[in-house]
Parts: structure tokens; C-alpha cells; sequence
């Protein structure tokens, strides 16, 4: 399951909150007391981003937002919005009616958790609030999935979500800009493996279509009413018209009229090859393939039909299956992941003999086949997108350290950033550096210009003298008068005295002027005055000759200068 | 690339897949990041391969999809990808030699993925162009045997170091490969033709066979010897001698200097280097040869219908893969640059090419003869 907590520049996010599909108890949801012991989370965070419709990234969100509490603003983007509440249903249905759970959320729960809801569009920030700032990118994955940006200041995050960098028949390949985040948090399921094409599995499925049909079996694929099924509705229709095959394939109306209505809705989040295609015909005016009616389950011959449900746990595709289980000719393909209770994830583990309503048992004859068209991104895909958004971090989720130390150091090696690889309840804490924007005064400038010495060149830094300001959230530099007179404060000057003891058995006033001659004939190029008050002055220096009271023949020499005095002159001074 | 040529590319690509359910049982389709020449099997379901760019290049151990082997529920089997069990970084190109250096490397275990560097072993004196070729012996005490020519072949005990036997010839030919037929007798075939057979138990000198006759002086040879389960007896195994324009000759060990068949490959031809080419028997096959490097193409004889009169000779099957996958943007068309057939199941090979693409096929045997 996947549910990351972010705290950046003082807020709290969550990314993801998904159920783990392995659990029968509380350990399928996600731990909410990292975030507090007790009570609901709201006061504790921002707001809630949700990549895409998979139940192991949004399972969870009812159970969070109506059963521990959350009333703050849930982001997500407008297919994710549509998709989300249906398959949660499904889900309950399955959970609470199949299995007889009871600590599970209600249909009410779904709905009013859907109306904390905001819907994101693609390239497009949004305000949380004054200092929050997000941005969602496509994913490609599934419809509607998103890559997410998240800024406040001058620090930001980029989580992945589940995402691809490969496009396929219905949706194109994820993209960032150059976006440059503190961390980029990826998904790694997939980091350790290099993926078979996509067109390697669609052949597999080809293949095991076109067997059964040849030897006059049954297909069975039952679907989610959205994505992968037009997928391969394209496929067989390019397919049964190249091959000029005659046997009938079919698709339940109820999905017909639903993907229809989605797609249209959400055309702008599918590949250009269908959006072209679509703008010339409806997406299910295939040639091939044809509304399904109920009755035609019992026809001879062979036959493809996608019907829904996509776990086989209630509705037609589960009648279906009761009638075509018995005929080893046939076939059923499940797509997809199940969830555990349901029939098809009975099937997908080998279970020959099911027990149906009514204590009858079922044999399962049929052949089951298990294909995964999940686009992920692998080894290869991380680094693609590193290379896109250059992270100045990289943080992988869900992965196996031990099995990723290898791709640890290749990221580390060819990007020079760190890369971190968290286990579940871990912490990760990342130092950024965030650059902080200064104003400056233009006196101050046209000052530092006007002394001269090279121009201002990006690879020779130079020093300058100024006073920061901090004021009303902005920070300012300006020069130290204008510094003082804004806050109202008197300059101090700084003037050091140090005493230095000579034998001389002279009078003062001639010591004095000895003094004076020899920094005249020493010191040239230097402004040396003798006052007439009995004071040297070198530049700024000044320079007193007295006697010391015990002994005359020790003078004692004050040497007086300001805190601006060079270096080397108040050296020469001293050699004296 | 306009749309028009994209819809092409698409369209010539779906048609080989289609034709592909006929002809292939099994096919995986991968795309590395980096072109490989080397595939060599670590266990029966894992591989290694490994750049050989002049600077940083990845090792990388891969295991066979799962898929592949699940032979009984096969159908429940949802993974087709390759899993990288552990993965390293060298600063040489790795080849099936390595250039003056033996690098011995280590595979982790379960408890990192990173495949460190453990050692090296000297490699021959006076390299030549294509570096050393090697050839490992798994004895108690793990062995290489390794040379860049004929007079400087060695056999090195891994854990000492130690030259446990040196190959003594007459003349210092570059070698193209290194096999060893049995525990103790092994080949050096080289690159102008010649074989040498040697046994490392006796300091006698080793067995020549000449280079095939007409062979010209630009001509280039490669070599493979059968080995293994259907050579029990080292005296009756088979050497395939293939040059660099697809004269292909076939001896017994027994008698190395004669033929027993010849044929004429169809290769196209390209400026083909040393490293290139690759010909090799099948383990689990009769009389099958394949033969990769010329072209974008893998491709699969059946030797049993060959004679000693040099006939041209069709592939009783081509993987034409490669070639139909590859989109290569700099007009220099793909071939491959290595192959291997799987040690056990019969008709299951491995395949890469130099846009870094790695396939994994099982075909079928669509003639009434044959393999």
C-alpha cells in the first residue's frame, strides 16, 4: 500500500493512501498514528494528494477521511475523481457483502469522502494555501494518473505515483519539465527488472485468443469498465482484421456506454492515436466487435467476450464463467491484478473446484490464464525520468534495499546526487539547500560599481559591504548608513589606542618630531601631518608623545586609530 | 520521423509479431540500456551481459522470465521480465575476451546485488586486435583458460593464480575462440583457420588442423565444438569452422584435418570484426548450427542434410527480430552481436544486437527434417 507522509517548509502532506490487498486486518490500512496517537488528522495536515484510481494508492481513503477523520482538501485529478468512487464500491461490495467484514467504510462514507474532493488539471498550480503550492503531471499508467509537484518556497517535491515511460496503445509516456526538485520520489517495484515489450504481451494474449477460437473455445476476459479493455479491444480488432477471422467478439453494453461516456470525457488524457481516431469515430463503433446480449452466452461456436466485472466476483462476467467453466476448449483471461475472496483470485491460485452459492460446487475446466498488461516503469524508466526533472535527491519507495543497491550506486554515480531507499515506518530526513532571493538597493550597487576593479563577473566573486534587512517577509541589502537611518540609530565610531614605551632621553617635543621625520622619509605616498596641538596624524592615526611620570627619559607613545584603517599602514606605524 | 514512416515502422512491426504466433512458442522482447556482446549463462536461468563502450560499462546478471519455465501452469505465470539479480560496473569494454586483463568478478549472494571485482589475471603477452579469448573450466578448483594467440594460450587456476598448462605451437596465430570438449582437451581455433586440439594432462604437443582450403588471406574464421551431454566420447565430437564469407566447414575431432560436410551460408556481407561473428552448435539439438553477426539475423542450420560438395545451404529457421524491431536514427543498420543457445531446452536461444535490444526465443521447427 502506498501512503508517504511529506513535512516541507512546515507543512504536512500525505501522498497515496492505499490499502494493502494481502491484509484481512487493520494491517491493510496504512498506520495514521505516525501523524497522531488519537483523533482525527486534520489539524495535522495540509491537504491529500492521490495519484491515480489503483485501490493499493486510493483503498484507503474512505476508511482515512470518514473513519479516522480528515476534512481538509483531497487532490486528485478529474478521471481519478470519476474512477475512484466506483472502484471503491466495488471494492466495499466485495469486502463487506462477500466476506462479511465489518470494520470496513460505508457507501455513505464513500460519497461524502468524494466530496472533500478538489480535481486537478494537468500543468496547472494550484494554491493550497498561501505558502503550498501543487502541480500535477501526466503519468500515463492509467487514465488519469498523475505525477505530482509540491513547492512551498523555494523547496519541492515531486512524487511519481505509479508511471511509465513507454507509450502503449491508449496512453502516452509520463513527462516533467526540467523542474529541478530537492526530492523526486519514485516508485521501484519495477527498478530491479527490465521489462518484456509491450508488444511481447499483447502477442501472448494473440496467441491464446487465436488457439482457443481455433479449436472452437469460448473467451472469456472480464474487465474494469475502463482502460485496459479498450486497450485490447483495439488490439483484437486489428488483429481479427488482419487475420480475416469470422469469430464473433463481444462486449457487455453496460461497458459500452460507460467507457464511451468516460472517454469523452477525458479524451485530452489518452494518446494522440486515439484522440485522432476518436475525432473521426466513436470509440466503440468497431468492426468486430459487437453489443453483447446475455442470451448469446449459450450460442455454439467460438466467441470472445469482455465482460464486467474484472474479478469475476458478481454480475455477468461471473455468470458467464459459471456457464463456460465446464469446457476445457475454453478460456478465461484475467487481465489484472484480484482481489483476495473474489473468484478470479480463487482461480488465478489454481483452485480447480469452487464452492458457489447453494453449497454447489463448480469444476473449473476452462483455461485460465493470467496476463499482466501493467505499465510500469523499470530500471531503465527511473533513470529516464531522473534525467527529465533532475532531482537534486532521488527517494525510491517500495523496493528491496538488499536488491537495490545496484541501482542505488548507478544513480548515485552518473547523477552525483544521493539516493535514499526508505523501509516502511522509516525516516528520511534530506538538508536541502534552498536559495533565498535578496533585493538590493541601487545606491548600494551603483556605489560598489563606482569603486572601481574589475566588473562584476560571475566566476571572479567579489566582497561587498552591506547591511541585510529583514522587513515585512522580504529581505533586503542595503548600504550601513541607509541601514541606520531606516532603523533610527546613531553611528558609533570605533577608536583603538594602544601605548607603546620608548627610551628616549629627549624631550617630548622633539621625540615627537623625530617621530614625525622618520614616518615622512618611511612612509611615502601617505598623508603625514605634524599639528600644531602636538599630535602626528598618519592619515587617521594620531600619534602622542608624553613622558611617564616615574621616569622621564620613558615616552610613552599613543598610538589612536578608527576601525577602518588599513591593514599595512597601522603595521608601519608600528614599526616605530 | 514523420508520422507516415512512424505508421510504417508500426505497421511492419505488428506483421512480424503476427507471423511471430506461428513461428515462435515462446518470445521475449527487451531493450537494454547499453548494447551487449556478451551472454553468458551463470546458472540455467540466468545470464550475464555487459557493455563494452570505452568507459564506465554496467555487468549485469539477469534471470530468465519466470514465465518461461513454468511449464505446467504456464498459464497462471503473469512475469515476463527479466529480473536483474545483480548488477556492477567495470572501466574496460567487456567482450567475450577482455583486453590484455582477465577481470574476475564476483556475483554477490542474497544479500546485496552488487557484483564486485575480486581479481585479475594476467592476461597473454602481445595482444592482438581482438584481445584475449577465454574459456572456463569448472573443475573442483575453478579454471580459465585464456589467450590472445596460439603460442601464449594458458590454462590459470582462479583462487592461486597459478599456470597450471601452457600451450606450446610452432606459430603465434590470433585465436577467435577457446572450447573446451571434455574435462581435459580443449580447442584453439583461430582466425586464419588453423585448430589446434590439446590435452592439458600431457605436455605432448598439440593436434593441427589446417585452415580450410581456399581460404584467402583476408578471410576470417570462426569456431565452435560440440560438447557436452551428446559428446560423452571427446573423440566424437564436431568442430564448425565458419569464415567471413560464409564458407562453412564441418570436422571430426578424430580426424580434424578432413571434412565431413561443407556449405555455403548466405551471409550478408558486412565488414565484419573479429568480434563479431559468433557460430555455435546446439547443445540439445542434432546437427543444428546458428550463426549470428553478419547481419540483423539469427539464423538456425540443420548440417544433416549437408554433403562434402560445397552446396549453398538455406536456414532452416531466421530471427529476423532484431532487424524489424530496431529503429536506428543514424542510418547504420542493426546486427547482432551476440547469441547463445539455452543449455537444456532444445530450441530456446538467447539473442542481442548493437541497439542494445536482448531477445529471448523459443522457435519452431517448421520443416519435416531438421532439428
Amino acid at each position: 500500500r502506498s501512503c508517504i507522509l511529506v513535512s516541507i517548509g512546515g507543512k504536512n502532506i500525505m501522498l497515496d493512501c492505499g490499502m494493502h490487498m494481502g491484509y484481512n486486518d487493520d494491517r491493510r490500512f496504512p498506520d495514521f498514528s505516525y501523524i497522531t496517537q488519537n483523533g482525527r488528522l486534520t489539524d495535522f495536515l495540509d491537504c491529500v494528494i492521490i495519484s491515480h484510481f489503483h485501490l493499493d494508492h486510493c483503498g484507503a481513503l474512505p476508511f482515512m477521511s470518514e473513519m479516522v477523520g480528515y476534512d481538509g482538501p483531497i487532490y486528485m485529478t478529474h478521471p481519478t475523481k470519476a474512477i475512484c468512487p466506483i472502484l471503491l464500491e466495488d471494492f466495499r461490495k466485495i469486502t463487506v457483502d462477500k466476506k462479511g467484514e465489518t470494520n470496513f467504510f460505508t457507501s455513505q462514507m464513500i460519497k461524502d469522502c468524494m466530496k472533500k474532493v478538489v480535481p486537478l488539471n494537468l500543468h496547472q498550480t494550484v494554491q493550497v494555501d498561501d505558502e503550498l503550492e501543487i502541480k500535477a503531471y501526466y503519468a500515463g499508467h492509467v487514465l488519469g494518473a498523475a505525477m505530482v509537484h509540491i513547492k512551498v518556497g523555494s523547496e519541492s517535491v515531486v512524487y511519481t505515483g505509479d508511471y511509465n515511460m513507454t507509450p502503449d496503445r491508449h496512453l502516452g509516456a509520463a513527462w516533467i519539465d526540467k523542474c529541478r526538485p530537492d526530492i523526486l520520489i519514485s516508485e521501484s517495484t519495477y527498478a530491479t527488472t527490465i521489462r518484456d515489450s509491450k508488444r511481447c504481451r499483447e502477442r501472448d494474449f494473440l496467441k491464446k485468443v487465436h488457439e482457443s477460437i481455433e479449436r472452437g473455445g469460448k473467451v472469456l476476459i472480464p474487465v474494469f469498465a475502463l482502460g485496459r479493455a479498450q486497450e485490447l479491444c483495439i488490439l483484437l480488432e486489428t488483429f481479427w482484421e488482419r487475420m480475416n477471422l469470422k469469430a464473433p467478439i463481444y462486449f457487455s453494453t453496460g461497458l459500452t456506454e460507460k467507457a464511451n461516456h468516460y472517454y469523452k470525457l477525458f479524451i485530452t488524457w489518452t494518446n494522440q492515436k486515439i484522440r485522432k481516431t476518436f475525432v473521426q469515430r466513436n470509440m466503440f463503433e468497431f468492426k468486430h466487435i459487437k453489443a453483447f446480449d446475455r442470451s448469446y452466452a449459450d450460442n455454439p461456436g467460438p466467441m470472445v467476450v469482455f465482460a464486467t466485472p474484472g474479478m469475476l466476483h458478481a454480475g455477468q462476467s461471473l455468470q458467464i464463467f459459471k456457464k463456460w467453466a465446464g469446457n476445457e476448449k475454453n478460456m478465461v483471461i484475467m487481465p489484472g491484478y484480484c482481489v483476495q475472496g473474489t473468484i478470479g483470485h480463487k482461480i488465478l491460485n489454481g483452485q480447480r473446484k469452487l464452492e458457489m452459492e447453494g453449497r454447489s460446487t463448480l469444476d473449473v475446466k476452462l483455461q485460465v490464464e493470467y496476463m499482466s498488461f501493467s505499465a510500469h516503469a523499470d530500471a531503465k524508466g527511473i533513470m529516464q525520468l531522473i534525467r527529465m526533472a533532475e532531482p537534486r535527491n532521488m527517494l525510491l519507495v517500495h523496493g528491496e534495499a538488499v536488491k537495490m543497491e545496484f541501482l542505488k550506486g548507478k544513480i548515485e554515480q552518473e547523477f552525483s546526487i544521493d539516493c535514499y531507499m526508505p523501509a516502511n515506518g522509516e525516516t528520511v530526513t534530506v538538508t536541502t539547500n534552498p536559495s533565498v532571493p535578496v533585493d538590493i538597493s541601487l545606491n548600494l550597487l551603483k556605489r560598489e560599481m563606482a569603486l572601481g576593479g574589475p566588473l562584476p563577473d560571475p566566476k571572479k566573486p567579489r566582497t561587498m559591504h552591506g547591511t541585510l534587512i529583514m522587513k515585512e517577509n522580504s529581505l533586503k541589502l542595503v548600504s550601513s548608513e541607509q541601514a541606520l537611518k531606516e532603523l533610527g540609530l546613531n553611528e558609533h565610531q570605533l577608536r583603538f589606542t594602544c601605548r607603546v614605551q620608548l627610551q628616549d632621553p629627549h624631550s617630548d617635543t622633539d621625540t615627537l618630531h623625530r617621530i614625525y621625520t622618520h614616518l615622512k622619509s618611511v612612509l611615502k605616498g601617505y598623508t603625514i601631518q605634524h599639528l600644531p596641538d602636538g599630535t602626528v596624524m598618519v592619515e587617521s592615526i594620531v600619534i602622542k608623545v608624553s613622558s611617564s611620570t616615574e621616569d622621564p627619559n620613558t615616552k610613552v607613545l599613543l598610538l589612536s586609530w578608527s576601525y577602518q584603517v588599513k591593514q599595512e599602514l597601522f603595521w608601519y606605524c608600528g614599526e616605530i | 520521423r514523420t508520422d507516415m514512416e512512424e505508421t510504417e515502422f508500426d505497421d511492419i512491426l505488428d506483421d512480424w509479431f503476427i507471423e511471430s504466433l506461428k513461428t515462435y512458442k515462446d518470445l521475449h522482447v527487451y531493450q537494454l540500456e547499453h548494447p551487449t556482446q556478451v551472454i553468458e549463462w551463470t546458472s540455467g536461468k540466468t545470464v550475464c551481459v555487459a557493455g563494452f563502450t570505452s568507459s564506465k560499462n554496467e555487468i549485469l546478471e539477469l534471470r530468465l522470465p519466470l514465465k518461461l519455465f513454468a511449464d505446467e501452469n504456464k498459464g497462471l505465470c503473469a512475469e515476463r521480465d527479466f529480473k536483474v539479480v545483480h548488477g556492477g560496473f567495470t572501466d574496460a569494454p567487456v567482450r567475450f575476451s577482455n583486453c590484455l586483463n582477465l577481470q574476475v568478478w564476483d556475483l554477490g549472494g542474497d544479500d546485496s546485488d552488487v557484483i564486485r571485482r575480486t581479481g585479475s589475471v594476467d592476461g597473454s603477452r602481445g595482444v592482438s586486435e581482438g584481445g584475449s579469448r577465454i574459456a572456463a573450466r569448472l573443475s573442483s578448483q575453478p579454471q580459465v583458460l585464456h589467450g590472445a594467440e596460439s603460442a601464449g594460450v594458458r590454462l590459470t587456476q582462479l583462487t592461486s593464480g597459478q599456470t597450471v598448462y601452457t600451450l606450446e605451437t610452432d606459430s603465434a596465430d590470433p585465436l577467435s575462440s577457446l572450447h573446451f570438449v571434455s574435462d581435459a582437451v580443449f580447442l584453439a581455433g583461430c582466425s586464419n583457420g588453423k585448430v589446434y586440439i590439446a590435452d592439458t594432462r600431457t605436455s605432448a604437443a598439440p593436434q593441427l588442423s589446417p585452415p580450410p582450403p581456399s581460404s584467402g588471406e583476408s578471410v576470417l574464421w570462426w569456431t565452435d565444438a560440440s560438447a557436452g551431454p551428446s559428446c560423452l566420447d571427446p573423440s566424437s565430437c564436431r568442430i564448425v569452422r565458419l569464415s567471413s564469407c560464409g564458407q562453412t566447414v564441418i570436422s571430426d575431432l578424430r580426424n580434424p584435418g578432413g571434412a565431413v560436410s561443407r556449405a555455403q551460408l548466405d551471409v550478408q556481407t558486412r565488414r565484419c570484426n573479429a568480434d563479431d561473428v559468433r557460430v555455435s552448435w546446439a547443445p540439445a539439438l542434432d546437427d543444428c548450427i546458428a550463426v549470428s553477426g553478419f547481419s540483423g539475423a539469427v539464423q538456425i542450420y540443420s548440417s544433416s542434410v549437408w554433403t562434402t560438395e560445397l552446396q549453398e545451404a538455406q536456414p532452416l529457421f531466421e530471427h529476423r527480430g532484431h532487424a524489424v524491431s530496431s529503429q536506428s536514427d543514424d542510418g547504420v543498420p542493426v546486427f547482432v552481436t551476440s547469441h547463445v543457445w539455452h543449455p537444456e531446452r532444445p530450441r530456446t536461444l538467447l539473442s542481442a544486437a548493437s541497439d542494445g535490444s536482448v531477445h529471448v526465443w523459443d522457435w519452431v521447427d517448421q520443416s519435416a527434417a531438421g532439428c
